[in-house]
């Protein structure tokens, strides 16, 4: 029931509340900036993962007020509601994608998000170099922007991939655990 | 297995008639001295390449046949204009490697061939771990050893999937 409200919503904002770039602008400049990350740092690809999911952070710390600006979300419930908005909203309004949301933990405090397509991830292959299909998380920005969008609403979470398809797994899937919800008057983590 | 003609081999060359990437189709795979028969073949088109794309007229990338060999193979090309070359080896006697009753290849038979190649070589070069430069003569160079060639598991399987699956008059991959 929420689940398609989100979806409408999601669908309504993409249409009238959203400007637009050529997909392949967006894909070649990721693309680019994560092969030029790897050459920087000499091909630790761990490091490479660490810097994503930073820059993604700052993305998100900042692009949580454009979202709430275009979509005029309230305050999600729980973190089902919360799940929804940002597969259904989230990444519909900022990437026409709208991630598949499963694998609830029992209690609830975790679950999944499934990308049946990946806009940034489009035509790549990772080097063959015997490690990068171990140890790259190509999409790992993901995570980042999560995690920063989300602690501006007040929820620390964890977000990291488990699978990918460019590794050659089944799904491309992220794995998303809620830590706990921070008290309003908590100083900012210092990152 | 279909009857009639078959590509025999697909040949990459680079800006610099560099080797890129040649693929070869049954039954000459199974030949031991097939890749160094069809470099000869391909290199031996190299000239023609450059005969066709100076022509001032040109107006299309497609350069059409270049060089009947014998009654059983020829030789395509279509050049880009980054001035990298697509050699498209057709065996008409096909992949039962018998003489059969086909018709004649005409041009248009061989456009679908060279629109998929090229829409499999601008997806390999969107890759972003795909750097141009280092398929150069100059690169291999540097490198010592390795020759330039495309090494992308996606792209070459790609390229095998157009050489197996091609027939006259197939307009769609």
């Amino acid at each position: 029931m929420a689940s398609n409200k989100a979806a409408r919503d999601g669908e309504k904002i993409w249409k009238t509340n959203v400007d637009k770039v050529n997909a392949e602008l967006v894909t070649l400049t990721y693309g680019t900036m994560v092969a030029q990350l790897c050459s920087d740092f000499n091909h630790k690809y761990g490091e490479v993962n660490q810097q994503l999911d930073k820059m993604g952070y700052n993305i998100g710390m900042r692009l949580i007020e454009d979202f709430f600006a275009k979509s005029g979300v309230q305050r999600c419930g729980n973190l089902r509601e919360t799940a929804e908005t940002i597969s259904k909203i989230g990444f519909k309004m900022f990437l026409n994608i709208t991630p598949t949301v499963s694998n609830w933990s029992a209690d609830n405090k975790s679950f999944s998000l499934i990308f049946d397509e990946n806009p940034l991830a489009d035509c790549v292959e990772l080097p063959n170099d015997g490690r990068a299909q171990d140890e790259l998380w190509f999409s790992n920005i993901f995570c980042g922007i999560l995690r920063g969008a989300l602690e501006m609403v007040q929820m620390q979470v964890e977000a990291h991939y488990v699978a990918d398809v460019l590794r050659g797994d089944e799904t491309t899937e992220m794995r998303i655990t809620l830590l706990r919800y921070m008290e309003d008057e908590m100083p900012p983590d210092d990152e | 297995m279909s009857l009639g003609p078959s590509l025999a081999c697909i040949g990459l060359m680079g800006k610099y008639d560099n080797p890129l990437h040649i693929a070869i189709f049954e039954p000459h795979s199974a030949v031991e001295s097939a890749h160094l028969e069809f470099s000869f073949l391909l290199n031996a088109s190299l000239d023609i390449f450059e005969l066709r794309a100076s022509d001032r007229n040109r107006v299309d990338q497609d350069l059409g046949m270049l060089q009947a060999i014998d009654e059983r193979l020829s030789t395509w090309g279509w050049q880009t204009g980054t001035g990298t070359k697509f050699a498209v080896i057709v065996d008409m006697w096909g992949k039962q490697g018998r003489p059969s009753t086909g018709s004649a290849i005409k041009g248009e038979d061989l456009k679908p061939v060279f629109k998929a190649l090229q829409t499999a070589y601008i997806r390999l070069l969107q890759n972003p771990f795909y750097t141009p430069d280092d398929h150069t003569p100059m690169a291999a160079v540097r490198s010592r050893g390795s020759a330039g060639e495309i090494k992308s598991k996606k792209f070459i399987a790609e390229v095998k999937r157009i050489g197996d699956v091609w027939t006259p008059g197939l307009e769609k991959f």
